[in-house]
């Protein structure tokens, strides 16, 4: 028996259609009751929901073999998981943005207040990448508020489109990473149910890779 | 005092039943090190800081000063002791020491993963070789074998494989930190979208996705080149070959992406896991360095085991049983009571005397309530 956690919301169907792609009968899961844990015995998978940060929290304590999770909250949370394959789900970007008139003159700003969700990636970005310190805000949501409000001048965010920002006088400044949903794997599980978890991996990047020339 | 009833985050009491069932397992792995010419020794719990500093995060030792203002930190592992304890002796090596004792980890907690737990482990000290690798890591199988833990699988690697590997593809030192991270999450998505040949590319990914035992040194030896690559690769041959002695290759495979901790580790590096619980629950290897820090050259390998985790293993397998308390009570004429609580004491049998003064009654009731299986009744001198 393998136990999936899977972020509620759009990326769980998402993963759901790759894997019946990848000839796994997923339809204990298509379940649309309030039930947290879905399972199908027969198949030999078990289906957690949770909240998607805590879908890396169930993987590396092993309550869950196998999760689904975006790259972001990987790069936050900084668990010890095998992080095996790129689902090509979520894609967008982790930026640095603030008031367009910002665009190349963020050198200039001395003892950058910046607004975010992301403070580990935020301090590992400024402190790593760009070689500063800076003073970090934490924020929950609508970080753009914060350059506007002149709590920060500028902000961590991930980036879709980039209407919010636009809309709101705001553009991006900088790319911090590219982010997209990412399979993880208990260590101990990789090993210990093996059997089952490596012909999984290879099933979903067959099925990654198909769904990839069919586009084209 | 609003924390009065409770433990520290991170930290537990171990109840009656549990407490004696670790004690067992202690005994067990006692028994084993023992058995195998491992002395044990005990080291205070409290070391300055300057110990560990080399070897662990600042934020990860519980840290506090004597009454000199000299900073001290609590026992992180039973490792980097041990080998202070050996550096300040003039021994004549190899030395074989084994301890079991509580580590203290600051950091983060929660889910099972505590700060205050018990390890239980040996050092080879003075001892360089797959011949010493093995006997290390023979150990380790046995100690998981004899705790109960027959579930197990040991993944071996090989640090100086890794570093050799390196060397021999040329990779600069920014690029080689992503590959590391990259190997140990075993995150094939960055090894592809390197700017490396698609050879070496390949070479990468095998380390990823290695497993089983001889046949992935065969696949992989004929890409390297290096010479300390190609030693390590050895090494891990000769150890297979020790294991197969034991009938232990049932329970080790080869995983090459145990990269993790290559700036302590100098060679062989081991870790083993079993089922229900999501942590490896033994972890071990050669660390020929870390004696340097203590001004010594001392060749070394070593392997601890959690007995904290090895109990949860061993509570959700089914493989636990509480230890019993006492199975008999005496209560009545006190003289008497005494006088046969002693006997049964003496033929080896667990006994409580009341020394409450209780009534048959309440003593059949109390007896009850805490399972204990016997209750005599003493009637005084004149039966």
């Amino acid at each position: 028996m393998l136990t999936i956690a899977l972020p509620k919301g759009r990326l769980a169907d998402q993963t759901l259609d790759i894997m019946e792609r990848a000839g796994y009968d997923v339809s204990a899961a298509r379940d649309k009751s309030r039930k947290l844990i879905l399972e199908d015995k027969e198949a030999g998978l078990r289906f957690i929901l949770s909240k998607p940060s805590d879908v890396p929290t169930y993987v590396e304590y092993g309550a869950a073999d196998i999760g689904v999770v975006g790259k972001d909250t990987l790069l936050e949370e900084g668990r010890q998981l095998y992080e095996v394959l790129d689902l090509g789900l979520g894609k967008c970007r982790m930026c640095v943005a603030g008031p367009a008139e910002l665009k190349d003159k963020l050198d200039e700003i001395p003892n950058k207040r910046v607004g975010t969700k992301y403070p580990n990636i935020t301090r590992n970005y400024f402190e790593g990448v760009r070689g500063e310190s800076v003073e970090i805000i934490k924020l929950n949501g609508s970080v753009e508020l914060a350059p506007l409000t002149g709590l920060a001048e500028v902000i961590v965010d991930i980036v879709e489109s980039g209407r919010t920002l636009y809309e709101n006088g705001l553009d991006v400044l900088e790319t911090v990473a590219h982010i997209s949903a990412r399979l993880v794997v208990n260590r101990v599980s990789m090993k210990m149910k093996e059997d089952e978890i490596k012909p999984m991996i290879a099933k979903l990047r067959q099925a990654l890779q198909q769904g990839e020339e069919n586009e084209v | 005092m609003a924390n009065k009833y409770y433990t520290p985050d991170g930290f537990t009491d171990q109840f009656p039943g549990i407490c004696g069932f670790k004690r067992e397992l202690e005994s067990k792995l006692r028994n084993l090190f023992l058995l195998n010419g491992y002395e044990e020794i005990e080291t205070p719990g409290v070391e300055y800081f300057d110990v560990y500093k080399e070897f662990v995060k600042e934020e990860e030792l519980y840290k506090f000063t004597d009454s000199t203002g000299r900073l001290l930190c609590n026992r992180y592992d039973g490792t980097i002791p041990a080998v202070r304890f050996c550096a300040g002796r003039n021994e004549s090596y190899p030395v074989r020491y084994s301890y079991i004792e509580n580590m203290y980890r600051s950091g983060k907690s929660g889910g099972g993963k505590l700060s205050g737990f018990t390890q239980g482990g040996i050092e080879l000290l003075g001892a360089k070789g797959a011949r010493s690798d093995a006997e290390v890591l023979a150990i380790a199988i046995k100690s998981a074998l004899e705790m109960g833990i027959t579930d197990l699988q040991v993944s071996v690697g090989q640090v100086e494989f890794y570093k050799g590997l390196m060397k021999q593809l040329g990779i600069d030192e920014e690029i080689q930190g992503k590959i590391k991270n990259a190997i140990a999450n075993r995150d094939s998505v960055t090894i592809e979208k390197l700017e490396i040949s698609s050879e070496d590319k390949e070479t990468l990914l095998m380390l990823t996705e290695s497993g089983g035992t001889y046949e992935i040194i065969d696949q992989i030896r004929p890409r390297v080149t290096d010479k300390g690559a190609i030693e390590a690769l050895d090494n891990l041959k000769e150890i297979l070959d020790i294991m197969a002695r034991y009938d232990f290759l049932k329970y080790v495979s080869i995983d090459l992406s145990l990269v993790e901790s290559v700036e302590y580790y100098t060679g062989m590096v081991f870790k083993g896991y079993t089922y229900e619980v999501g942590f490896p629950i033994i972890s071990g290897g050669r660390y020929d360095d870390v004696a340097k820090v203590f001004g010594k050259e001392i060749q070394a390998v070593g392997f601890s085991i959690s007995l904290t985790l090895a109990i949860t293993a061993l509570m959700r397998q089914d493989k636990y049983a509480p230890a019993k308390g006492a199975s008999v009570i005496v209560g009545g004429d006190f003289e008497a009571a005494t006088a046969a609580a002693e006997a049964l004491r003496a033929e080896g049998t667990p006994a409580i005397l009341d020394t409450t003064g209780m009534t048959e009654d309440e003593l059949n009731s109390y007896a009850e309530d805490k399972g204990i299986e016997t209750v005599m009744f003493m009637n005084g001198g004149n039966e």
